[in-house]
């Protein structure tokens, strides 16, 4: 057997987020052992989400449709938007079970030093929305970062025209932490956010 | 070897899934890189400490001078977080950010770079905001002055006859008997005709200590011209246009007067 094919799929694994040389080729050396049809399934899978994965053209989520099932389902509340960076973050206000309303996928935020300006995320397609449909809220739920928060800023200037409530997700403490290691921004901002119980 | 320092963070680049390679200018080493284990995660050590700005002290773990130490610790010593969330004066500190990483070099110290930092920002966070405008300003002539790259503006290059054009090329004002000596297609590729009370206000933010400077208060007009000069001397010793910059044209957050005066460059 060549060894030459079992590196070129150790150095593709590598490719991987979070996969290092010693993971990559524990990783291929199982994928080696495994019965053909398992390895296949994991190709095809791999092959389909790259030939159908497509972006949804009205949100900009992940979607194998035009249109992805959020959008597409009337029991959600149009009349609310929630505004994130990415579409992984989708799935974890998902999860919450909190928001019945629908999405809008930004892939990305604004940073000046990197050069990634208002037309390089999908923020005229936002105003678009909001201005055509029935939408009476705009969450902001980008990250509490400089980034997020600089993007959340121009979109709250971006829809000051549409008479609409704009509202962007709360700062705090992360749940399981203790205030004795949070630092002066985190804390601060904790403080500023805080709420009548 | 661990190193223990302190200095601002300039920027972040996320590396995999919550890593981050961090550019920071070190109080006494110049520019340095240092990746950070999962500062993204929400229960992150790091916190806050790691934002743009970020007055920090840090150690830092790795082999002796290794491109990419690891960080380990890092606590904040002043965090500037009125100024991160401010939106146009972050991006107008973004700008001087940017300049400063493009006229220095990795590792390069330069005596008093990190204090004109940390000076320029504690007014800035000071002063209301339409005072603070000239800060931008000061920092821009002093930062490239400490580069070895401040533009001439009184006294010919070649000869020291007082009045002249300013030739890109040349970073200096070039009389008229003299600018036959400038190579072609230089002399075309761009001049600026700056006035009287730009070239006042440049030699005065020059030469003058910080405390006095604090007593001037030049109007809008003449800070928007000579950032103006700057901004495009800057675009040609750098050989790019800067990001920050354009980041300005398209959110419409310059006056309209400066956007004019960067775009009228040739006389
Ligand atoms: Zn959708
Ligand atoms: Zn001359």
């Amino acid at each position: 057997m060549s060894y030459g094919i079992i590196e070129t799929l150790v150095s593709e694994l590598m490719r991987l987020p979070t996969i290092g040389r010693k993971t990559a080729q524990r990783l291929a050396f199982y994928i080696l052992s495994m019965p053909e049809d398992e390895a296949k399934s994991i190709a095809r899978a791999i092959l389909d989400v790259k030939e159908k994965a497509r972006l949804c053209n009205v949100c900009f989520n992940i979607s194998e449709e035009e249109t992805c099932q959020l959008c597409k389902d009337s029991s959600r509340d149009s009349s609310k938007i929630c505004v994130v960076e990415e579409p992984g973050n989708v799935s974890v206000i998902e999860k919450t079970g909190l928001f019945n309303g629908l999405y809008h996928v930004l892939h990305g935020s604004l940073s000046p030093i990197d050069g990634i300006t208002p037309e390089k995320l999908k923020l005229e397609a936002l105003s678009d929305r909001v201005k055509t449909d029935t939408v009476s809220e705009v969450i902001l739920a980008t990250n509490p970062n400089t980034k997020g928060e600089m993007t959340a800023q121009y979109i709250a200037n971006l829809l000051r025209p549409y008479k609409i409530v704009v509202t962007r997700i709360a700062y705090g403490l992360p749940m399981g932490g203790d205030i004795e290691f949070a630092d002066e921004v985190t804390m601060g901002k904790s403080f500023q956010g805080r709420n009548v119980i | 070897m661990l190193l223990r320092t302190e200095g601002i963070v300039f920027k972040s680049f996320p590396l995999g899934e919550a890593d981050l390679i961090l550019t920071i200018l070190s109080y006494d080493g110049g520019f340095l890189r240092a990746f950070a284990k999962s500062p993204r995660t929400t229960k992150s050590r790091f916190g806050g400490a790691l934002e743009p700005l970020s007055h920090i002290r840090i150690s830092l773990m790795g082999k002796e001078h290794s491109d990419l130490p690891r960080l380990t610790q890092a606590d904040i010593i002043h965090s500037y977080q009125k100024l991160r969330e401010q939106f146009d004066c972050f991006l107008r500190i973004s700008e001087l950010l940017e300049i400063t990483m493009s006229l220095f070099g990795e590792k390069e110290h330069h005596e008093g770079l990190f204090q004109l930092l940390v000076d320029t920002l504690n007014y800035i966070e000071a002063e209301k905001e339409s005072d603070s405008l000239r800060r931008f300003l000061f920092y821009k002539v002093r930062v490239l002055e400490k580069a070895g790259l401040s533009p001439r503006l009184q006294g010919c290059a070649r000869c020291g006859i007082s009045v002249g054009t300013f030739y890109f090329s040349e970073g200096s004002v070039i009389c008229s008997k003299c600018k036959d000596t400038i190579a072609d297609d230089n002399r075309t590729s761009g001049a600026r005709l700056i006035s009287m009370g730009a070239v006042n206000l440049y030699e005065t933010i020059r030469t003058w200590s910080w405390d006095k400077l604090n007593r001037i208060m030049p109007n809008d007009k003449l800070i928007f011209e000579l950032d103006s000069f700057l901004n495009l001397h800057i675009k040609y010793r750098i050989e790019r246009g800067l990001k920050t910059r354009d980041f300005m044209y398209k959110t419409k957050t310059l006056a309209t007067s400066s956007v004019n005066a960067d775009k009228n460059e040739i006389v």
